[in-house]
């Protein structure tokens, strides 16, 4: 018996399960950091599969795409942390103003946009 | 000298990949079962640290310092503080709490169901033809340098939305969080929140203008 070496398999594997636990994390918690935490979980787990692919070549062979195509999924993963952490700036102020107007942090209470 | 069709220097690999992605696993699990929000941003600051392991596994050294300067540095200590902030406007340490477990763990074990035995499948079907066709890695040493002239020229125009989405990201943070100075008595509960929206005049519990140091 022969064990393959490591390859992008095994990180797309351990990418979906913390994307799944991410997924868990944002369904489940009843507080809005808990599900911003679960949100950072899953744009990780994102970030792996792009940069994994990146180093295993995963679309093919990257002649003629022009120079440094290799670094492609790089570029990816460095414009997904930017976002994130617009995301999590933005979010954070929501939460603290949710918190300012409306003395709760729990998601299921906030139902002036509800009916 | 090989062992079950590894070399040495691919154990170590092995061993390595095992330790980072058991590492990220372990602390993702205690993000999701920590009882406190606080115990859980805390899980994720070393979530965020095994996973930048992962990026040096892979070679991505430009990656792995962005991963640990902006994401465990910036973002998971800006989510402490927010906590830490939160904490002190309640006066007790906030719990996570849960609802709709059947939902997620429905929703979440699905997506697992479905993604790994399909992604194993393919790791014992072709990770030997991928390693015989060897990485694509292309020269490792000028990186940085690579990735910094590619934003100055393939990926010049996201290099620049993405400039404009941070100081929109920073103007509007610093919108949202400032402190508002028209009302004076803080809602004891949401529904008598909802009542007295129009009430002015109290000085909020948070120092919210800390949020300006977003990143």
């Amino acid at each position: 018996m022969t064990l393959p070496p490591v390859g992008l398999p095994h990180y797309l594997v351990l990418a979906a399960l913390l994307f799944a636990m991410g997924l868990f994390a944002v369904i489940t918690r009843r507080h809005a950091i808990g599900l911003l935490l679960g949100i950072e979980l899953m744009l990780n787990a994102a970030n792996i599969n792009l940069v994994a692919f990146s180093r295993y070549g995963g679309l093919g062979p990257t002649t003629g795409l022009g120079p440094g195509a290799h670094l492609d999924g790089h570029i990816f993963a460095l414009m997904v942390i930017a976002l994130a952490a617009c995301e999590a700036a933005v979010g954070l102020a929501i939460i603290l103003r949710l918190y300012q107007t409306l003395a709760t942090t729990d998601p299921n209470k906030v139902r002036a946009m509800k009916w | 000298m090989t062992w079950l069709g590894l070399t040495p220097a691919q154990w170590v690999e092995y061993a390595a990949f095992l330790a980072a992605a058991g590492a990220s696993l372990i602390t993702a699990l205690g993000v999701l079962l920590a009882p406190r929000v606080l115990h859980a941003a805390i899980w994720l600051l070393f979530c965020l640290l095994s996973i930048a392991a992962l990026y040096a596994l892979l070679g991505a050294h430009v990656v792995f310092a962005i991963q640990v300067l902006v994401y465990a540095g910036a973002i998971a200590v800006m989510i402490v503080f927010a906590v830490l902030l939160l904490e002190r406007g309640t006066g007790r340490g906030i719990l996570a709490g849960s609802q709709h477990l059947f939902a997620g763990l429905v929703s979440a074990g699905a997506l697992t169901a479905v993604l790994v035995p399909a992604l194993a499948y393919t790791l014992w079907k072709h990770a030997r033809a991928a390693a015989v066709s060897g990485p694509d890695t292309g020269p490792i040493s000028g990186q940085a340098a690579a990735i910094g002239r590619l934003f100055l020229t393939r990926h010049l125009l996201a290099f620049e939305l993405i400039s404009v989405a941070l100081l929109v990201a920073m103007i509007g943070a610093l919108v949202l969080a400032r402190p508002d100075r028209r009302r004076q008595e803080p809602p004891e509960t949401a529904d008598e929140a909802e009542g007295q929206a129009d009430v002015s005049q109290w000085h909020p519990p948070l120092n919210v203008g800390a949020e300006e140091d977003a990143p």
